[in-house]
C-alpha cells in the first residue's frame, strides 16, 4: 500500500542527481535538512521576508520556505553547500568585513549577493540595499555586508578581465 | 497536516478540468507564495493543489501585439516584467511598482495571475493595472471571458473569478503618450505590503490633463478608483491649488477601512497626502 502522504522526488543537488522520499508538505527547506543534512537554509521567519532559507532554484534564489519540497521534483537545487572547499570572493569579503556575528543569516546573504553581482557587476550602494531588502540580519552587520557586497563586486570586476 | 495531492497539469484547459467550483480545498498554485502563507498559518487546507508550473509555456511569455497592445501571459513572473525591456518602455510604471514589492525571491516566483487573483486588498500591482485599464483573459469550461481588471475584485479576498476559472493572460492597451505613476505608503519596513497605494495615469494637453485615471489602493476592500478628484483634475492645469483641491477630493471620497497597517483617519490623511504627491510627479514628468 503507498503512503498517500509519501512521494519519492528526483532531481539535481549541488550538481549530482539524487532522489528522496518526502512528505507531501514538506518545504524545500525540510528536504534539505531531513533528506541531506545540508543545514545551511534554515528557517527564520518562515513567511518569505528575511532570506535565511535562500536556496537557489532552477537557478534563480528563492526563499526555501516557501516553496514546496514536492515540486523541486525534476529541478535543479543550488545551496551555500555547493561548489569546492575553497571559499569563493563573496565568502571572503563576508569574512574580511566582519559582516556576521552569528552567521545565521549569512548563508541567504551570501547567495543573494552572488545573484546581484552576476546581474549588476558595479553595484551602487543603493542597489545594494534594493536588492537585499529581503534579507534580515538580527545581529545588525549590515554595515559591513554593505562593504562586503562591495569589495567583492570590485574584485570580481578585476579578475572578470583576466583570460582563463 | 492532512495529505493533500499535487496534480502536475501540461495545459491550463486541463488544469481547469481539474477544478472543482463547488470544492474550495482544490485551488491552482502558480508562484505559491500567498497559497504557502495560507497553508502555513492554518487559513487554507488544501485536499489537491494544482501546480501551473509545467502549462503551455506561452502562459510565461510576454510582448507586443500586432494591435499595439501589450501581452502579459499568467504565469508571468514578477521579475519577468520588472526585466522585460519591451514592458519598461510600454509602460515604465511596472517597473518602477516592482522595485517596490516585496523581495527579489518572491518576485522570482509570484506571477501575475497569482497577485490578481489573490485578492488580498493590501497589493501594489491591482491599482497599477486598473490605471493601465488592462483586462484579464480567463479560461475556463465555459471557454473564455475578458474582465477589466478594473472589475476584476469583488471584496475582501474575493474576485469574480469562477471557481473553476483561471487567468490566462493579461493585455494592456496602448499607452500612447499617458504619463504614469504608483507611489506606495509603507508603515512598517520599507518593501511592506502596502498600507496605502496610489496609481495615476493621464494624457498631458499642454499643461492641462485628460482623461486621468486615478486609483488607490489598499485603503478599502478593493482598488478604488476616485472619480470626484478626476473631476477636479480633468482638463485643467496642475497648479497648487488644483492638486489641493483633488487631494482633498480623494480623501473626503474614499471610504477607508482600518486595518493593522493603519487607522481610517491615518488612511484618509495618507489618501490626501499622497494624491497629492502622484499628481506632482506626473507633472514634472518629463517625456
Ligand atoms: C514576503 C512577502 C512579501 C510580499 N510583499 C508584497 C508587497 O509588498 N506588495 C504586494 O503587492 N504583494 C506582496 N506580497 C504578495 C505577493 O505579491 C503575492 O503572494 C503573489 O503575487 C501571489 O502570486 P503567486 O503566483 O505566488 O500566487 P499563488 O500563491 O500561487 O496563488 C495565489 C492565489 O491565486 C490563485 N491563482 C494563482 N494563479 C492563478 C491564475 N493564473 N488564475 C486564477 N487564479 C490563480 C491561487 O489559487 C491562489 O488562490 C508579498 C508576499 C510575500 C510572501
Ligand atoms: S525563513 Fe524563509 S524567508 Fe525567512
Ligand atoms: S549575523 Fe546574526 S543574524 Fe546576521
Amino acid at each position: 500500500m503507498t503512503d498517500m502522504n509519501k512521494q519519492t522526488i528526483n532531481f539535481t543537488l549541488n550538481g549530482k542527481p539524487v532522489s528522496a522520499e518526502i512528505e507531501i508538505h514538506w518545504t524545500l527547506v525540510d528536504l534539505l535538512q531531513r533528506g541531506f543534512d545540508l543545514y545551511g537554509a534554515r528557517q527564520s521567519c518562515g513567511q518569505g521576508l528575511c532570506g535565511c532559507c535562500t536556496v537557489v532554484f532552477n537557478d534563480k534564489p528563492v526563499s526555501g520556505c516557501l516553496t514546496l519540497a514536492a515540486l523541486v521534483d525534476g529541478g535543479t537545487i543550488s545551496t551555500i553547500e555547493n561548489g569546492e572547499e575553497e571559499l569563493d570572493p563573496v565568502q571572503e569579503a563576508f569574512i574580511e568585513a566582519g559582516a556576521f556575528q552569528c552567521g545565521f543569516c549569512t548563508p541567504g546573504f551570501v547567495l543573494m549577493t552572488r545573484e546581484l553581482i552576476a546581474q549588476n557587476p558595479d553595484p551602487s550602494e543603493e542597489d545594494i540595499r534594493v536588492f537585499l531588502t529581503g534579507n534580515l540580519c538580527r545581529c545588525g552587520t549590515y554595515p559591513q555586508i554593505i562593504e562586503a557586497v562591495k569589495t567583492a563586486a570590485a574584485r570580481m570586476r578585476t579578475t572578470a578581465h583576466v583570460p582563463v | 497536516m492532512t495529505p493533500f495531492e499535487i496534480a502536475m497539469p501540461t495545459s491550463l484547459r486541463e488544469a481547469t478540468g481539474l477544478l472543482d467550483p463547488e470544492d474550495p480545498t482544490i485551488r491552482v498554485m502558480s508562484g505559491g507564495t500567498a497559497l504557502m502563507l495560507m497553508m502555513k498559518t492554518d487559513v487554507f487546507h488544501p485536499t489537491r493543489l494544482i501546480s501551473l508550473r509545467k502549462i503551455e509555456e506561452t502562459a510565461s511569455q510576454m510582448g507586443l501585439l500586432p494591435d499595439g497592445r501589450f501581452r502579459i501571459g499568467g504565469m508571468c513572473t514578477l521579475a519577468q516584467m520588472e526585466h522585460n525591456d519591451d514592458l519598461a518602455a510600454f509602460a515604465p510604471v511596472i517597473r518602477q511598482t516592482m522595485r517596490m514589492l516585496a523581495n527579489v525571491r518572491v518576485r522570482n516566483v509570484a506571477t501575475i495571475g497569482g497577485a490578481l487573483s489573490h485578492g488580498d486588498p493590501h497589493m501594489d500591482l491591482p491599482p497599477v493595472l486598473v490605471a493601465l485599464d488592462a483586462i484579464a483573459v480567463t479560461e475556463g469550461p465555459e471557454g473564455s471571458r475578458e474582465i477589466p481588471v478594473a472589475e476584476l475584485h469583488a471584496g475582501y479576498y474575493e474576485t469574480v473569478l469562477n471557481g473553476d476559472e483561471l487567468i490566462r493572460e493579461v493585455i494592456i492597451p496602448a499607452q500612447d503618450a499617458r504619463r504614469m505613476t504608483y507611489l506606495k505608503c509603507t508603515t512598517r519596513a520599507v518593501k511592506d505590503w502596502p498600507a496605502l497605494g496610489v496609481a495615476l495615469t493621464g494624457v498631458f494637453e499642454g499643461d492641462t490633463l485628460e482623461d486621468p485615471r486615478l486609483v488607490i489602493g489598499s485603503v478599502a476592500e478593493t482598488p478604488i478608483r476616485v472619480d470626484e478628484a478626476e473631476t477636479v483634475i480633468k482638463g485643467r492645469s496642475l497648479t497648487d491649488k488644483v492638486i489641493r483641491e483633488a487631494g482633498e477630493a480623494a480623501s473626503a471620497n474614499v471610504e477607508t477601512i482600518p486595518d493593522e497597517l493603519g487607522s481610517a483617519a491615518y488612511k484618509s490623511q495618507l489618501v490626501r497626502v499622497y494624491v497629492e504627491r502622484a499628481l506632482r510627479a506626473v507633472a514634472n514628468q518629463t517625456v
